[in-house]
């Protein structure tokens, strides 16, 4: 397998490849560069790229120019240094840079851009992904300017690419498309050029980032507008102008030059991008400061005033700005931008010019339909255009609405009998926040004909769809009688022109829709029957889950990991000792898990796991939870369906996210009185996967995909709508239960660090390999004694635990990582829900190997930072990567051999520590978990031990906790002690039980 | 009229020039703003629609060598068909310095003026100010010249230049008002300096020598982009900030489609 890395080679990215095969030496000439000895073969290079990205019709010559490079790397005089992503060890103990001769090949610009989002498996490529990523948004967001330029062409020509600059003809100018980068995107800018690897820059000679990175946005952005502009902007061009226009779309970008044009267009850019520097303009809508009668008239305003771009806070009215005071902080030249960001403003926004009809203008004096407009046309428009906005608190958010109020009969129905059978007296109010409002003041409003009314204190948008719809909504049936499961789905599907903005319920209904009846019920107690002490919002849980469960409504449990979601759940089966069976769905590496818990905590619980190739659906009668996987349900999905459960869980219920796979609509189809979701991510932060873990939970409630679409998704993610927000939160609030770590009623209950084994299946693969290692091995120790005996003892420990670890980490090869190995899969999973509760994770492993096959590995699956710290490293280096991890705020893993990092580093900023593979030591690993877990910690640190299900790991485990409970006597002594069993105890350790494989 | 077949005045070819200036339009009318079509509006008023076509096709051709604006008078030199080019003279009267002195006071008395120039507009509000002093910003008639022979006033020269001159005027309010005799530094002070742009020269690298050991990896800070919801129409750029002549009519569509990339 190749190793890609791409380079920028001053007109082009240049793709080179390191390959697995070890070092050749050819000969070289003395006094010059000499071959980098790994380096892929131009023609192998040019195979594997145009099987990566390129399009397969295109013919094999077109791939792109091959060229030798000159690069500076680090290395010994022998070979450079084999980047992280070969695998591969590096024997240079004190590297320097030299220069190295790398076989390259040069695609053309578009070429490149397929490369880069088909094949994004090393740091450098995945740089240069997130550039033309970067150059995409730009573009789409019509970030770019035309330029007529006159650069000469720069490189070897003949490599027939018409994208190219390197096309440039004799005419001497191109038409090109220039990003327009300012603002925040010029803030993104330089981050980009600051993470880049010096891998991606290097030369002949070191690169500044800043010149490579606008080189290579400039030829990115330009082969992006081209791409999408597929029509000519100008036909049978006659004039210098109209040749120009002709030359930016098309592949040939080559005309005559025109001096006057380019000197216009280059002062127009330079307009563009000088006016979007340091400061911008901003306008404020200020409420009349004493409210008059309703609609009444005058007395708005918009205050001007100069923004810093890169800090909003640091706000100077217009009126300071004029006074001449010294303004601290505010960059660049205030009068000067105040006034020519007002006159572009002016362009959007005409009815400003009236303000500027005075020397120093500080405000825009509006009438109420001004007002209006300003909130609805003007201000989404300005802020568009990149001018500061700043609305009152209330703007697009208190609109007319319906109040709802329901009241129970009977003094009994609080409890929990009727259900949602259960009549209630209803009334619908119109309101206005909190505040309902008669019949006779709605007439008034309507009579006013403004759009901005105050409504007892407090100013209302009123559009003149709103007022429609609540004239008809008065004089529709307002008071009557309906089941609780009637107002229920009223409540949470809405109206779409009126929203429910209140609502008044007592009984049943109350506490659902308070959205805390968690906190509103009497906890339940831990159940007896449960081996275990549940916590205080863990009784709390049992007793919400279980208030769901008697109405028949289905709920999300999302709590963050670690809270204890299994115990929780299992809790429930022990309260309810239910007839009928619960059907348990999770993936494929947590069914072990699962099945440990539920015999650690509910002993009596029958668990039967359905799955594999033995599986009898005629057991599940028997049983009281049914553990199968995702991939089983959905192949089983019609003996499931005959069964009648008690319910169905999804566990990691992101498996479910995409409401239309296979694995879903399987999950959905199994006919059940109640449903449970367990899932540990912020579903609230995703609002397609919400709608269809709801979907699953409360088949229906949430109407339609589309509707859910239109009415939730849109107006919050693209518009941000608070109104919006708040019917989505009211509407799923009552299933969704999700408790934080953060929160300090959580906190108090939770111990300061909490250890939790981890147990994972291994592969089909990972199996028969296990199985060959362990008959292998015992032959060996069985024909060896004394020393040799206990070298073949240790080794045989080692290279099961790699083994367990990853096929691949036993075999050295090189090979792919992705979905050979169940520790692997369980720490991605792990990883992922950590990194999306924006945390922090230190990860150990005991081999350096492994750790350098899981960190390009992991940096990729993830999308996010994964550093690794091991005993290769550079002191300098070390505290580089230590301080990133501490100071940083973007989530993200530290990778850490354990032997280089067991002690000394204070790595508080994690509060998650993962040990992947087993010292045996628990003083060890208690060591290294106390990196996370010191003074400075300020979250509650959770412990993973990752241990591979029916193999030695859990077979030492177990001897380890036995004998701990025992006496401590092996405990310290790491792993020698396993040397001294006898070939029949070891075979006993390593033998590998059927349960662990999946 | 023409004299005769062989008449060197008027039916020969003028000769060819290289890099003339050009106008940038191809065909239509030219000048594309409300103030650079009040030139354009005199020149049409006089002159005869014939003489205006070849003036329009003389400009487009790039038979203007160059044109030279100082306050009161604008020169230009023109290719006709003589080997010597013609030269060309466009008089208005250029205001004095107290006349100057009040356009300044009252120019300074509301800002719409100077907010307006900088964002590259001439505020339509600038002809009240000079109206309320009794005098014109843009000319009533102008008092032209040319060394040609043709007896047509004005001549096919003198359009030429005032086509490019509208142009001009388009890109650059400030030379209408140069052209009355205030240079834009005079008219804003200080506020005509122009801020310099930022740009990514200013990113520290750490040597390559101190990242020896992860030569492969990003550097100490590489966050994810912020993704912000695009509510922006893909135009916005050309319409906050004007591209030069009319090229917003032929970009517009352009840019829109970039929407959908």
């Amino acid at each position: 397998m190749l190793v890609l890395h791409a380079v920028w080679a001053g007109d082009g990215l240049a793709f080179w490849a390191e390959t697995p095969q070890s070092p050749s030496s050819p000969a070289t000439t003395p006094g010059t560069p000499r071959h980098h000895p790994f380096a892929a073969p131009l023609h192998t290079l040019a195979d594997a790229l145009a099987r990566t990205g390129l399009d397969a019709e295109a013919d094999a010559g077109a791939v792109g120019s091959g060229r030798v490079l000159e690069l500076l790397l680090p290395g010994s005089v022998r070979e450079p240094v084999p980047s992280p992503e070969t695998g591969r060890l590096s024997e240079v103990v004190r590297p320097r840079l030299r220069l190295w001769r790398v076989p390259a090949v040069v695609p053309s610009t578009g070429d490149t851009l397929r490369v880069l989002a088909a094949h994004p498996a090393t740091a450098t490529v995945r740089h240069w992904a997130a550039v033309a990523a970067f150059a995409h948004d730009l573009v789409r967001r019509g970030r770019v300017i035309p330029q007529l330029v006159t650069a000469p062409a720069a490189a070897p020509a003949g490599n027939g690419d018409p994208l190219d600059r390197r096309a440039a003809p004799q005419a001497g100018a191109r038409a090109v498309w220039r990003p327009v980068v300012t603002g925040a995107d010029a803030g993104y800018a330089r981050e980009l050029a600051e993470a880049m690897p010096p891998a991606c820059r290097t030369a002949a000679t070191e690169r500044p980032s800043g010149a490579v990175l606008t080189e290579a946005l400039d030829a990115f952005t330009d082969a992006l507008v081209r791409q999408a502009l597929d029509e000519p902007l100008m036909s049978g061009p006659k004039t210098l102008e109209e040749r120009w226009l002709a030359a930016l779309t098309g592949p040939d970008s080559s005309c005559p030059d025109d001096p006057r044009l380019r000197t216009e267009l280059e002062a127009w850019r330079e307009a563009v991008t000088r006016a979007e520097g340091a400061t911008r303009v901003c306008f404020r809508l200020v409420e009349p400061p004493v409210p008059d009668a309703p609609g009444g008239g005058v007395g708005w305003r918009v205050e001007l005033a100069l923004q810093a771009a890169d800090d909003p806070s640091l706000y100077v009215p217009a009126r300071t700005v004029w006074s001449g005071e010294q303004l601290t902080g505010l960059p660049g030249r205030p009068e000067r931008e105040l006034l020519a960001g007002l006159g572009r403003a002016a362009r959007l926004y005409p009815e400003l010019d009236r303000a500027l009809r005075v020397a120093e203008p500080d405000e825009l004096r509006l009438d109420t339909a001004g007002a209006f407009a300003f909130l609805r046309q003007a201000a989404p428009l300005l802020q568009a255009a990149g001018f500061g906005v700043q609305l009152p608190r209330w703007a697009g958010r208190s609109r007319l609405g319906l109040k709802l109020t329901t009241r129970t009969r009977s003094q009994a129905a609080a409890s929990q009998g009727f259900g949602l059978r259960e009549l209630v007296d209803f009334r619908i109010d119109l309101a206005v926040g909190d505040e309902t409002i008669s019949e006779e003041e709605l007439a008034e409003l309507a009579r006013l004909k403004v759009p901005l009314v105050r409504v007892r204190g407090q100013w209302v948008e009123l559009d003149d769809r709103q007022l429609d719809a609540a004239l008809k909504a008065v004089e529709r049936e307002r008071t009557g009688e309906l089941p609780v499961a009637d107002l229920l789905r009223h409540v949470v599907q809405g109206d779409d022109e009126l929203p429910l903005v209140a609502v008044d319920a007592d009984g049943v209904l109350g506490d659902l829709l308070s959205g805390q009846a968690e906190q509103r019920l009497r906890p339940l107690a831990t159940p007896r029957g449960l081996d275990a002490v549940l916590r205080p919002y863990q009784e709390r849980g049992l007793a919400w889950l279980s208030f769901l469960s008697e109405l028949g409504l289905g709920g999300v449990l999302a709590d963050d990991m670690g809270l204890g979601k299994t115990v929780t759940t299992l809790a429930l089966l022990v309260h309810e000792a239910a007839e009928t069976p619960t059907l348990l769905v999770c993936p494929m590496s947590l069914v072990g898990n699962w099945q440990r818990e539920a015999a650690r905590f509910a002993p009596a619980l029958r668990v039967y796991v359905h799955h594999g190739g033995g599986r009898d659906a005629a057991e599940i009668a028997a049983a009281d939870l049914v553990i199968t996987t995702y991939g089983t349900a959905q192949r089983d999905l019609e003996a499931l369906r005959q069964v009648e459960w008690r319910r169905v869980v999804c566990d990691e219920a992101q498996a479910i996210k995409n409401s239309g796979t296979l694995q879903a609509r399987a999950v959905r189809a199994i006919p059940a009185p109640t449903r449970l979701a367990l899932t540990g991510t912020p579903v609230e932060n995703h609002l397609a996967e919400l709608w269809s873990i709801m979907e699953f939970a409360n088949p229906g409630l949430l109407g339609s995909r589309q509707r859910f679409r239109s009415r939730f998704q849109e107006p919050i993610e693209a518009r941000q709508d608070e109104q919006a927000a708040l019917a989505l939160k009211r509407a799923t609030g009552p299933f969704v239960l999700r408790r934080v770590k953060t929160d300090k009623s959580i906190i108090s209950d939770l111990p300061e660090k909490l250890e939790v084994k981890e147990w994972c299946p291994l592969t089909p693969e990972q199996a028969s390999l296990y199985q060959a290692v362990v008959e292998d091995m015992l032959g060996r120790i069985d024909d060896s004694e004394g020393i040799e005996r206990r070298g073949q003892v240790l080794a045989a420990m080692a290279r099961l635990k790699q083994v367990c670890n990853h096929p691949a980490h036993l075999l050295k090869d090189g090979s792919r990582l992705a979905g050979r190995s169940g520790k692997l899969a369980r720490l991605e999973q792990l990883a992922e829900e950590i990194l999306a509760e924006d945390e922090k994770a230190l990860v150990f492993t005991q081999y350096s190997e492994f750790g350098t096959m899981l960190q390009p590995y992991l940096a990729q699956r993830l999308d996010r930072p994964v550093l690794w710290l091991h005993g290769g490293l550079p002191k300098k280096t070390r505290d580089r990567l230590v301080e990133r991890f501490q100071r940083d705020e973007e989530p993200m893993l530290f990778l850490l051999s354990l032997k280089a990092a067991g002690v000394g580093l204070n790595l508080t900023a994690a509060n998650h520590v993962i040990h992947v593979d087993r010292w045996w030591n628990p003083a060890v690993e208690d060591q290294a978990t106390d990196r996370a877990f010191r003074i400075g910690q300020r979250k509650n640190v959770q412990v993973r031990k990752l241990i591979c299900a029916g193999t030695l790991e859990e077979r030492v485990d177990e001897m380890i906790e036995r004998k701990k409970a025992l006496a401590e006597r092996v405990v310290g002594t790491g792993e020698d002690w396993l040397t001294d069993l006898s070939t029949q105890e070891l075979r006993e350790v390593f033998r590998l039980t059927a349960e662990g494989v999946a | 009229m023409p004299i005769g077949r062989d008449g060197w005045y008027e039916t020969t070819k003028p000769i060819s020039v290289e890099g003339g200036i050009q106008a940038r339009t191809r065909r239509g009318s030219i000048g594309s703003t409300w103030w650079s079509r009040r030139f354009i509006d005199i020149l049409e008023r006089v002159c005869d629609k014939g003489r205006l076509t070849r003036g329009r096709a003389y400009a487009r051709k790039g038979q203007v060598l160059s044109i030279d604006l100082s306050p009161g008078l604008v020169r230009a030199s023109v290719q006709g068909s003589r080997p010597k080019p013609y030269r060309v003279t466009i008089r208005i009267e250029a205001y004095g310095e107290e006349r100057w002195a009040s356009i300044e006071e009252a120019i300074a008395a509301q800002a719409v003026h100077r907010a307006k120039l900088l964002a590259g507009e001439m505020p339509p509000e600038i002809e009240e100010v000079f109206a309320a002093l009794g005098i014109d910003l843009f000319p009533r008639d102008l008092d032209m010249d040319c060394s040609c022979p043709d007896w047509g006033f004005p001549c096919k020269h003198l359009s030429a230049v005032l086509y490019l001159l509208a142009e001009s005027f388009d890109d650059d309010p400030f030379l209408v008002l140069a052209w009355r005799g205030r240079s834009r530094e005079e008219l804003l002070g200080s506020l005509a300096d122009e801020p310099a742009a930022a740009d990514l020269s200013g990113v520290e690298d750490v040597p390559f020598a101190d990242r020896l050991a992860d030569f492969y990896a990003p550097g100490a800070t590489a966050h994810r982009p912020e993704r912000r919801p695009s509510a922006a129409a893909p135009d916005l750029l050309l319409r906050v900030f004007p591209p030069p002549g009319d090229l917003a009519r032929t970009l517009t569509p352009a840019y829109l489609r970039l929407g959908d990339s």
